[in-house]
């Protein structure tokens, strides 16, 4: 996996996949496939917690539980753009995050998909907010470094 | 996840203002009281009352119960948390890829077993 960040506010994951384009989309927008992968290592999303209306202004939640606790994290995001089989966009109205999925077809049943994230986090965005958080602003330049 | 995911979203929630980013900010040199705070900004007291109460409320800020003039405090700790997301969303993001990896494998072997056709583009 490569992975780099574009600019102080911006995320950008990328992982090639042996599988058709239209395969890993459905597997973004599917309940059926979200529950196999959707939930970080220790953490499921059972399927029954899964709810995508993929089209402009749908929904998109899911519950991830802690396997270890059973803590419950709903996530919730309204669907911007569905563009089958190319790209996704959503964003999650409680921290302002948009979330981009792009498809790109490598031809021989391999498929790129990016992750891109915008306004990450506010925190970060202004310049005057740059100058002031020296200490947070110290940490996150390391981290960017380190993505780089 | 973390167990504060809660709070972060009340937290980024009060940074998506820029007023309340320049309040940050300008906490962020040293404590102040709320007149000084409304200064640099073409706003009323209860103008500038109302972000604090945000930002006091998201625990980015105290406020002195005691002193004369309550003055503002920026709470470092609070911020750090909201730089904690962005390795713990890479975190997410990596272990993610790393399942639907599997889960592709999984699913076209065993359509490949099904059918010599392999997964169909089209539904």
């Amino acid at each position: 996996m490569t992975d780099h960040a574009q600019a102080a506010d911006e995320l950008v994951y990328t992982r090639v996949f042996a599988a058709p384009r239209e395969l890993v989309f459905r597997c973004m927008i599917e309940p059926e496939h979200l529950t196999h992968f959707w939930g970080p290592s220790g953490v499921s999303t059972p399927l029954e917690t899964i709810a995508v209306d993929a089209r402009p202004g749908g929904a998109f939640e899911t519950v991830m539980v802690n396997d270890a606790d059973g803590s419950r994290y709903p996530t919730r995001a309204i669907f911007i753009e569905v563009t089958e089989p190319e790209r996704l966009v959503w964003q999650e109205p409680d921290n302002g995050v948009v979330t981009t999925s792009t498809f790109r077809d490598l031809g021989g049943t391999r498929t790129e998909l990016t992750i891109h994230q915008a306004n990450v986090p506010a925190a970060f965005r202004s310049p005057e907010a740059r100058a002031g958080f020296s200490t947070s602003l110290d940490r996150f330049a390391a981290y960017v470094a380190k993505l780089a | 996840m973390t167990v504060a995911a809660d709070r972060l979203d009340i937290t980024f929630a009060a940074l998506a203002d820029p007023t309340r980013r320049a309040i940050v900010a300008r906490l962020a040199r040293g404590d102040a009281t709320v007149n000084e705070l409304a200064a640099p900004f073409a706003m009323t007291l209860p103008g500038i009352s109302k972000h604090l109460k945000v930002l006091e409320r998201s625990g980015l800020i105290t406020r002195s119960r005691h002193a004369q003039f309550r003055p503002c405090h920026l709470e470092r700790a609070a911020l750090e948390v909201a730089a904690s997301w962005i390795e713990e969303n890479k975190k997410i993001w990596t272990e993610r890829f790393d399942k639907l990896d599997e889960h592709l494998r999984d699913i076209q072997a065993t359509t490949n077993a099904a059918s010599t056709k392999g997964e169909s583009a089209d539904d």
